[in-house]
């Protein structure tokens, strides 16, 4: 009798740990990290921006600051996968409607059309609104090159391509403190799935 | 007597030959919904319920009743310009030209477009696709 319940408290520890590990589940840093001059890790950071979104008002890094958000890059005539990423950051939007420190980011890599004229019809169309999804547009090498060194995705111009612009399709979750936590196909059902839970985890840091 | 397995004769190829027609048909329906999955859904949806303002339903629409589908081919072949109207409202988001997309391409995805989508579930030939084109405006 006594040896059982040794065995029981020993199972129960057992259970408490696992469930205690789970708990602790923590979104990973991406990027590459560099150490600082106390000896510190310091992660891979967005940069400070300045950009104009559909309103005709600049967004920059401190109307995002305190907020999670999701970027991603676009341009309104694409005819592949553009459609279906505005379709699924559409799900983000509806889910997260009631939560004010969730920000969806969308640039433009055809700036040159995608004026803010052009913008705000589309914002229109799609029946979103800033501040809660900005979509900005500004100085193409500016957007390129953010894309490419601080979020990571591949933009280029490509005459061969439908629409002339390739681009992945990927959505890029960024914390309150301009560090990714996640990079997913924003294409897929399933990967948005993930995106949805992990936004979640990351509201509770 | 004679006259009876005459009548009996033409009975069976008429319903052998409808029967030919409605297995093209679904084999129509079957390479459409493939064609429509790869080459519309990303806009218009899966269930043809399209996207918001911006890009128009062909599920519960007009369409079906208003536009000839011989317009409907061309339209997917070569794309569209103009804005449309779609259950009274207007979409003026353009459509990029299809031009990978043959006459029998075009012929399976308005077969498998009026077999969901229109009350008229009936198949569009290959002929009915090759003359649209030929006529595009």
């Amino acid at each position: 009798m006594q040896q059982k319940r040794i065995q029981l408290s020993k199972i129960v520890f057992v259970i408490l740990v696992v469930l205690g590990c789970q708990q602790e589940k923590k979104l990973p840093f991406l990027g590459p990290k560099t150490i600082g001059k106390q000896g510190d890790t310091l992660y891979h950071t967005i940069p400070n921006f300045k950009f104009l979104n559909q309103d005709s008002s600049w967004i920059s890094e401190k109307d995002l600051a305190g907020k999670i958000y999701v970027a991603d890059f676009f341009f309104t005539t694409c005819p592949t996968i553009c459609p279906k990423m505005k379709t699924q950051l559409l799900r983000i939007y509806d889910k997260f409607a009631e939560e004010d420190r969730v920000r969806i980011l969308s640039h433009t890599i055809d700036p040159e059309f995608d004026g803010v004229q052009v913008l705000k019809e589309y914002a229109k169309k799609l029946n979103i609104s800033s501040p809660r999804w900005n979509l900005v547009t500004g100085k193409k090498s500016d957007i390129y090159r953010l894309g490419e060194k601080s979020y990571m995705v591949t933009a280029q111009e490509d005459a061969n391509e439908v629409g002339g612009f390739v681009h992945s399709g990927a959505f890029i979750l960024v914390d309150k403190n301009r560090h990714i936590r996640g990079i997913y196909d924003g294409t897929k059902d399933e990967e948005v799935n993930h995106l949805l839970e992990d936004m979640t985890l990351l509201l509770k840091e | 007597m004679f006259n009876k397995i005459a009548v009996l004769g033409l009975l069976v190829l008429l319903v052998s030959c409808e029967s030919r027609e409605e297995i093209t048909r679904q084999q129509y329906v079957v390479e459409g919904m493939n064609l429509y999955q790869t080459n519309c859904a990303n806009c218009h949806q899966v269930d043809g319920s399209g996207l918001k303002d911006l890009y128009p339903p062909l599920a519960k629409t007009d369409l079906w009743q208003r536009v000839k589908m011989s317009e409907l081919a061309c339209i997917m072949k070569n794309g569209q310009k103009n804005s449309i109207r779609v259950n009274g409202k207007p979409f003026n988001a353009y459509m990029p030209a299809n031009p990978k997309l043959q006459a029998l391409d075009i012929a399976e995805l308005v077969t498998y477009m009026r077999e969901k989508w229109s009350p008229n579930k009936t198949i569009f030939s290959l002929d009915s696709a090759r003359f649209a084109l030929k006529n595009c405006p």
